[in-house]
């Protein structure tokens, strides 16, 4: 972090941190580092700061007054314009009423909770009731599943993969359920591919349970900084070229090596994780999409749309 | 660097405790630790400090003042800047400190706002889910509370919204209102608008009594657009049987026949995006009618088979 943008968090803090000593005289350093979740090291450089403070010409009388008892309690004078913290930004109101209205569309929530109340507060301080909504949908499988994460129960699952187009049933060990991009995720250990897989819920046929009971070590399942799907490094590569009325599938697809020509067409690579993917998204696409490289991907899809229009010949009714 | 933050915080008090703008060589007679004696340096480094405070929303108030014309002042409008006491209890601060801790935003901008709200509260919680984040997300929201109109640029499009609501949906945020050189309800995707959107004066419309802005996010994208819907039948073998009917409620089976397969019926407005449907499903589904939609799905498929490169 550069030293100025150091500068800018400490004073975030401080003008925190201030006021919540003023409604609080007393709080021990500890409990401020821990709510304000900081190394109490670091406090104590904020607090030695503050009596260096106030208003010109800093006489005594002007300096704020902060005293540290030797059982760690604190208490501010003289700091009456540092009674309340700033107002939030709209980046801030808008991040805390989005995550807290995100966990209260999870099924489950309790609608008449302190998370209810406390947004219902927020909401009014920032003038802004009933205009945030955040939808959550439910998948029918979903409690099952948080329940077997919890637990640590392994369950076997019939699944629909969407990107093979096919059924299948799959042992798993479930280690985290998640929300994003608008679908539930299961994380779990996959006995049939032997590693790590994302299942998306809605897409979970059938839940049963195994009997046996899964431990995981934090060191064996990814931590969940990255709810992200990435792309495997292993699924083949596609050049597609997109016209410029394709272009949202450069911003909905996990898209590589993204280039825009000057007539406004757009190359992009993408990961192909299974060929029922990449048969839907060409043929929904149309002449908007041409195969780059590998060619023979033309002749692949050319072979799904003539399965599909099967269908559709006169002797097959 | 304690130097700095020392200036900063004196700043900010002096700022919030002046009755009237102070010129910024009056701020450099008063402060300590001092701005540089030489103009150029001293303008610098207060800008710098201006700018940090500004990104934490510190809200600096510039002021002509009744001197040798031209020169303004600064201070802090109280009312700007003290947030109003929430009166949250623990359990509602213990509350959404878990909200926080499970739902994932790119930036630091909840966790800082919850500082402001006095800190965390209690253990937190595990992540449960990730939401989208846009560049305009909080410029749209600021015009929701504000009732400020906004304009931006969408798809090469001007437009001029009264917006109403902001909405995470599908994976992404819309800003919803009154598009008013439409003078109709429209839903916008956030990160779709093009460079950041210019809001209007606070005040300047009310959004109608009761609005919900989640209803103006259709759900289906079969039925955007203007035209008249059509009925459209579409079979559906019974292995995607299930999923199919899933997906769109019971009511919308009109047959089961007996080897597992179902007909359904759907409202199409969206002509391509119902191909789009009926495409995902691959072999499995077979538009039945009407007969043009039929003819109209051949057609595009008949385009592919011939490419056999």
């Amino acid at each position: 972090m550069s030293r100025r943008r150091e500068s800018g968090v400490r004073l975030q803090r401080v003008l925190a941190l201030v006021p919540w000593i003023l409604a609080n005289p007393g709080v021990t350093v500890s409990e401020l580092a821990a709510r304000f979740e900081v190394e109490e090291r670091e406090l104590e450089e904020d607090l030695e700061l503050l009596p260096m403070c106030g208003l010109p010409p800093y006489t005594a009388d002007r300096l704020i007054d902060l005293v540290v008892a030797d059982d760690g309690a604190v208490t501010i004078r003289l700091a009456e314009y540092f009674e309340r913290p700033v107002r939030l930004t709209p980046a801030e109101g808008v991040a805390l009423l989005a995550a807290g209205r995100a966990l209260l569309a999870v099924p489950g929530s309790d609608p008449d909770g302190p998370l209810a109340t406390g947004l219902e507060k927020l909401e009014r301080a920032l003038g802004a009731t009933g205009s945030l909504a955040v939808h959550v949908d439910a998948a029918d499988h979903l409690e099952q599943l948080r329940a077997a994460v919890e637990r640590g129960d392994q369950v076997e699952l019939d699944y629909y993969s969407s990107a093979r187009d096919e059924m299948t049933t799959r042992v798993v060990d479930p280690f985290r359920i998640f929300h994003a991009f608008g679908a539930w995720y299961l994380a779990a250990w996959c006995h049939r591919a032997g590693a790590e897989r994302l299942f998306r819920v809605d897409r979970v046929r059938a839940v049963r349970e195994t009997g046996h009971r899964v431990e995981f070590s934090d060191t064996t399942v990814s931590d969940g900084s990255d709810l992200v799907y990435r792309p495997s490094p292993d699924d083949p590569r596609v050049r597609l070229r997109l016209a410029p009325d394709a272009a949202w599938v450069a911003e909905s697809i996990p898209t590589e090596d993204r280039v825009v020509r000057r007539n406004g067409t757009i190359e992009v690579v993408l990961a192909v994780s299974g060929p029922a993917f990449l048969e839907r998204l060409l043929l929904s696409l149309g002449p908007a999409a041409t195969v780059m490289k590998p060619v023979e991907v033309r002749a692949e899809v050319a072979a799904a749309a003539s399965r599909i229009l099967e269908r559709y010949a006169p002797t097959s009714t | 660097m304690s130097d700095r933050l020392e200036r900063l915080v004196n700043l900010t008090a002096t700022l919030l405790d002046t009755r009237r703008p102070l010129t910024l060589d009056e701020l450099a007679e008063r402060l300590e630790p001092s701005y540089p004696e030489e103009k150029a340096a001293r303008r610098r480094a207060f800008e710098r400090d201006k700018e940090t405070m500004r990104e934490l929303g510190i809200p600096i108030s510039v002021e002509s003042v009744e001197v040798f014309g031209g020169e303004v002042g600064y201070c802090i409008h109280p009312g700007d800047y003290y947030l109003p006491d929430l009166a949250l209890t623990a359990d509602e601060r213990a509350a959404l400190h878990v909200a926080v801790s499970a739902v994932r935003l790119e930036g630091n901008d909840a966790q800082a706002g919850l500082r402001k709200l006095g800190g965390i509260e209690g253990s937190g919680a595990p992540p449960l889910a990730q939401l989208a984040v846009a560049p305009a997300l909080a410029d749209c929201f600021d015009a929701v509370a504000r009732r400020r109109t906004l304009e931006f640029t969408y798809r090469g499009e001007s437009r001029l919204l009264e917006p109403y609501g902001v909405v995470h949906r599908f994976g992404h945020w819309y800003v919803v209102g009154r598009d008013a050189h439409r003078d109709g309800p429209r839903a916008f995707r956030v990160d779709r608008i093009e460079g950041a959107p210019i809001a209007g004066d606070p005040g300047t419309f009310e959004p109608p009594a009761d609005t919900d802005p989640a209803e103006y996010i259709r759900d289906d994208p079969l039925t955007y657009g203007d035209a008249k819907p059509v009925s459209a039948s579409v079979l559906v073998a019974a292995s995607r049987a299930p999923l199919v009917v899933d997906e769109l409620g019971e009511d919308a089976v009109v047959e089961r026949r007996d080897d597992g397969s179902v007909v359904v019926a759907l409202q199409v407005v969206n002509r391509e995006a119902f191909r789009t449907w009926v495409l995902g499903l691959l072999e499995h589904a077979e538009v039945l009618a009407p007969a043009d939609l039929r003819a109209d799905l051949v057609a595009w498929l008949s385009a592919f088979a011939g490419d056999t490169a």
